[in-house]
């Protein structure tokens, strides 16, 4: 997947506001693969709604979105597997982790529906992360920060030409903010993907990232 | 790990009870489909050679009719009357023979014979399902096939063999018995070979075939002309009560037990039918159980189930963990309902044995389990999936 053009486009709920200053609604933008972008929002500006909708989840917006051309309402529920498998790799704000199940576990249950990483690169996330100590532990017993860098291990296991990451960063510090940044960009780089990354405050800190504010 | 995951909410006591519910429903309905097919037999007495959709009746005589000079014959008009009811299809008469018949049994070289006065009916071909060798006359080679009460085999072997020590015969070993009739009557008294090809529960009589009868009558008959006695009848359905109504009205009696057989016979399809009802009322209220079951099941699991579905699983994938455990649930269900049949099976067959049923093929009754399954897994499954697609917008 080569673009992401959004045309016009509205979550249903802000229907009737008139000239709202945003550069992604009620405009026409285009992520293109390779470059990075960081959009800034206040909160309840409809950031997660973006997601929700670029991840086919949710349809609840007017205008048009496009996956190279292509109107991402006519995607059959086939092919949006695929795109998750395969096109965007996806890092929701409230993460989505299955608390019964250790760090390790939540891991693989992406990975091995994507056969993409070893058991050995996933620990040495883990390792670079600081948690090591946490492989098997239950995420129930995690705490929300030890919680947000699991899933960010989660997320980076597939294939992506997106990464899309809703506030990947609000329970971290700066020192962790700076590893996961690090860590995303290299991973972003060796695949060539792009990264959309939200943020209502604690910015993920990318290099040379395009900033639009919704 | 996906079964991990999704095993849980999964409620042990519902299942169970399903479980419990459909055995039942589905033991109930290929037990009464097989017990119905093993009793069938018993009311079925076909005889080979007669029809099981035809009456034989005869005109009941009282004895208040008898010294009213009421007769017991059936009048043209009577029969008219007969052939004209909607469930007749064809009449019959029986032609009674006008002279003297005296018949000898002889044991072969023993000695020993049996001789007794006799008479014949006769019936037209039609109405007889013997092949047409054995029921046919040729003058020149006289011989008589007849058909006789299986009550004449009986008193036979439990009457008279058992108390003049003489061997019993089996009905396939009548047809060798030395058998001869001496007919006199129109100034003749001639001797002429018989052989018995049949026996009949209905025909309370001694059949010889039609063609013989008019030949026999014409040359020892003293040219009286007779009415019948009794009449043969083909009807649609034996049961039907319409018949009943139109015998009781006239005073005509039905030989033998058909109709009886018939009614039993309409009482067991009846209370079969009741009791499939029954079983096919439970096995629906449990699949509804088990649908009202996954789904709560799968309410409950919905966050899970759709988190799932964001990681990139399809619907299909992540339904397939419930699919399996329907599939297991039902399947065990049908193989224990199939075994409890024949359990079941075992017990009353014996009963049966009494009644000279050997027992029906089981195959029908397992492939009604297996549709009866089929059909409620399919609904499960089809559920399930419908379930989980309706999962894929948050």
């Amino acid at each position: 997947m080569e673009k992401i053009e959004l045309n016009n486009t509205l979550p249903k709920v802000f229907a009737g506001r008139d000239a709202l200053p945003s550069d992604v609604w009620q405009c026409d933008l285009t992520m293109e693969r390779g470059q990075h972008y960081l959009i800034v929002a206040e909160s309840g500006t409809g950031k997660s709604s973006l997601c929700a909708y670029l991840y086919g989840y949710r349809v609840d917006y007017s205008g048009t979105m496009r996956f190279d051309g292509r109107d991402i309402r006519s995607l059959s529920v086939v092919e949006w597997c695929q795109v998750r498998q395969r096109n965007i790799a996806y890092l929701p704000q409230e993460l989505r982790l299955f608390p019964e199940l250790t760090a390790m576990e939540n891991v693989q249950l992406k990975n091995r529906l994507t056969s993409h990483k070893s058991e050995r690169e996933i620990l040495d996330w883990f390792d670079a992360l600081g948690i090591p100590d946490k492989v098997n532990s239950p995420v129930a017993k995690l705490s929300i920060g030890q919680q947000q860098r699991v899933a960010i291990i989660r997320t980076l296991c597939q294939p992506a030409d997106f990464i899309l990451l809703d506030e990947p960063v609000s329970h971290l510090d700066e020192t962790n903010n700076r590893i996961v940044a690090n860590l995303v960009m290299a991973e972003a780089t060796r695949m060539g993907a792009s990264i959309i990354a939200t943020s209502v405050g604690n910015h993920l800190q990318l290099n040379q990232s395009i900033v639009k504010s919704l | 790990m996906l079964w991990r995951l999704l095993r849980t909410h999964i409620s042990a006591s519902q299942l169970i009870g399903f479980s419990l519910a459909n055995l039942v429903g589905l033991t109930i309905v290929i037990l009464a489909v097989q017990f119905y097919r093993d009793v069938q037999p018993v009311f079925d007495d076909e005889e080979s050679f007669i029809r099981k959709d035809y009456l034989v009746i005869t005109r009941n005589v009282t004895s208040a009719g008898a010294m009213m000079g009421g007769t017991s014959e059936f009048s043209d008009q009577d029969i008219a009357d007969i052939e004209a009811q909607p469930w007749c299809r064809a009449v019959g008469r029986f032609t009674s023979s006008e002279f003297s018949i005296n018949a000898t049994v002889g044991l072969g070289n023993s000695g020993r014979a049996m001789r007794s006065q006799f008479f014949f009916e006769s019936i037209p071909t039609d109405f007889i399902d013997v092949a047409d060798a054995e029921w046919s006359f040729d003058p020149s080679h006289p011989e008589v096939p007849v058909i006789v009460s299986r009550d004449y085999l009986s008193l036979y072997n439990f009457g008279f063999a058992a108390t003049q020590g003489l061997p019993r015969i089996s009905e396939g070993q009548v047809g060798m018995i030395p058998l001869s009739f001496t007919f006199t009557g129109n100034g003749r008294n001639e001797v002429m070979p018989g052989r018995i090809v049949g026996f009949s529960n209905r025909l309370n009589t001694v059949i010889v075939p039609d063609e013989f009868m008019h030949w026999a009558n014409d040359r020892y008959g003293e040219g009286n002309i007779t009415r019948p006695l009794r009449l043969i009848i083909e009807v649609n359905s034996p049961g039907d009560v319409a018949i009943e109504d139109y015998m009781a009205q006239h005073h005509y009696d039905v030989a033998g037990d058909k109709m009886n057989s018939s009614k039993a016979n309409y009482f067991l399809t009846v209370i079969v039918s009741i009791v499939i009802a029954v079983g096919v009322v439970i096995s629906l209220l449990s699949f509804f159980v088990l649908m009202l079951s996954i789904y709560l099941l799968l309410q409950k699991n919905t966050r899970k189930l759709q988190d799932l579905l964001l990681l990139g699983y399809s619907p299909a994938q992540v339904a397939r963990p419930y699919m399996l455990l329907v599939l297991a649930i039902n399947a065990a269900v049908l193989v224990l309902a199939i075994v409890l049949m024949l359990l079941a099976r075992l017990w009353y067959m014996p009963m049966l044995h009494a009644f000279g049923v050997s027992g029906a093929s089981v195959v029908l009754a397992i492939a009604v389990g297996l549709v009866i399954m089929t059909l409620i897994t399919a609904g499960n499954l089809l559920a399930i999936r419908r379930k989980v697609a309706s999962l894929w917008l948050q």
